[in-house]
């Protein structure tokens, strides 16, 4: 929670005040870790990528001129850094997640409050395959369109609206179960 | 069970990105459907949830202290790069500054002061010393302004508007009567702030 005017805070942070850095980031950090953990569904990734965030935040802090929300500017570094890492994985390695992941189960239970439909869901997105749940999450949960995810993730609008839709079937079959 | 064929439109009547007339005809398609029905509601439910899923997820353990130390090495190692960068154009700054002026008042000294004048050269010259000083010291500010405060952006472009409108009067005065030495001096003025004041403002910006 912050105490102090966001602009205020975000001002003085371009100024080089790491003080009001920290407030943003408690302010800020819920969100940006629970968008960095349901596109990598894994925990530790999770956590890397949301300091990868705020480092990336505080070094492009004089970029941000308020055009628009701190939030947006913030949680779009956020995707940006998932997806520069998942690439350079990728080119390694393909990953792949079942519903037996530990990760994704451990992500799950992280959320003690969450009813029981939405931990379902939960599980259910952290065991889509990983091109699938990351449409989904940027598209279903997080509301962002196809042509913005074709911008952050090199994919073409098809490739987006196809894997939404497989993502969509998938959870589907995996809630009726 | 959801017809295979019918996946794509009935995800996008869900999105509510049909035209009119598929949306007509994917309605006509769930009027006859059961399977397409049943779909349709399990689709929207999904949405529905996905977009209330909790927006925050606080992390098990406080990330501040990484970030803290990664931004403290970074600080340190850029520190003195930043310093020099900065140190580099205050001195920049303040030569174009001292230049232009002490070019622009020799040159408008009547000429039994002045030593030594160019042949050619007059208010004319003085002119174009003082643009290029302000253009320099204009781009060098472009570089720097966003270190400045919003608000004080705005003020110094609304004081930068009212400067060049008395440049542009006193420029187009000149070019009717080039002799005028009270002409002269006023577009000296006029100029001098203008440059006095791209000094402080790329000044306070690099501090």
């Amino acid at each position: 929670m912050m105490h102090s005017d966001p602009t205020d805070l975000i001002h003085r942070a371009q100024q080089g005040d790491q003080s009001a850095f920290e407030a943003l980031y408690h302010g800020h950090v819920g969100r940006v870790y629970a968008l960095c953990l349901r596109l990598t569904a894994d925990v530790v990734q999770a956590e890397e990528r949301t300091q990868d965030a705020f480092v990336r935040a505080w070094e492009r802090l004089a970029t941000f001129r308020g055009e628009s929300a701190f939030s947006s500017w913030l949680h779009r570094l956020a995707v940006n850094e998932v997806f520069r890492v998942q690439r350079a994985t990728r080119r390694r390695a393909q990953r792949v997640f079942t519903s037996e992941d530990p990760g994704a189960l451990e992500r799950a239970d992280d959320r003690p409050d969450a009813p029981g439909v939405a931990m379902d869901l939960e599980r259910a997105v952290a065991a889509l395959p990983p091109g699938a749940r990351e449409v989904f999450v940027l598209h279903d949960v997080e509301g962002y369109r196809h042509e913005e995810i074709a911008g952050l993730t090199g994919v073409a609008v098809g490739t987006s609206k196809a894997q939404l839709f497989r993502a969509r079937r998938l959870l589907r079959e995996a809630l009726n179960r | 069970m959801m017809c295979p064929e019918m996946e794509v439109r009935l995800n996008e009547y869900v999105d509510g990105t049909l035209a009119a007339r598929e949306r007509a005809a994917v309605e006509a398609h769930l009027a006859e459907c059961a399977g397409c029905r049943a779909a349709i509601v399990e689709l929207r439910a999904l949405v529905t949830a996905a977009a209330t899923l909790p927006k925050s997820i606080p992390p098990k353990r406080d990330l501040w202290g990484d970030i803290a130390r990664r931004l403290g090495k970074r600080e340190r190692g850029n520190g003195k790069r930043v310093w020099r960068e900065r140190a580099f154009w205050r001195r920049a700054l303040a030569a174009a500054a001292v230049l232009v002026i002490a070019l622009g008042i020799y040159r408008l000294l009547p000429p039994i002061t002045a030593h030594y004048r160019p042949a050619g050269q007059g208010w004319v010259a003085v002119q174009a010393d003082f643009d290029r000083a302000s253009g320099e010291l204009g781009r060098a500010l472009a570089l720097e302004r966003h270190r400045l405060r919003p608000e004080t952006v705005a003020l110094l472009e609304r004081n930068l508007e009212i400067i060049d409108a008395a440049i542009a009067e006193s420029r187009a005065a000149l070019a009717r009567d080039p002799a005028n030495a009270e002409l002269r001096g006023l577009f000296a003025a006029a100029y001098r702030h203008k440059v006095e004041l791209l000094r402080w403002a790329a000044h306070a910006a690099t501090s």
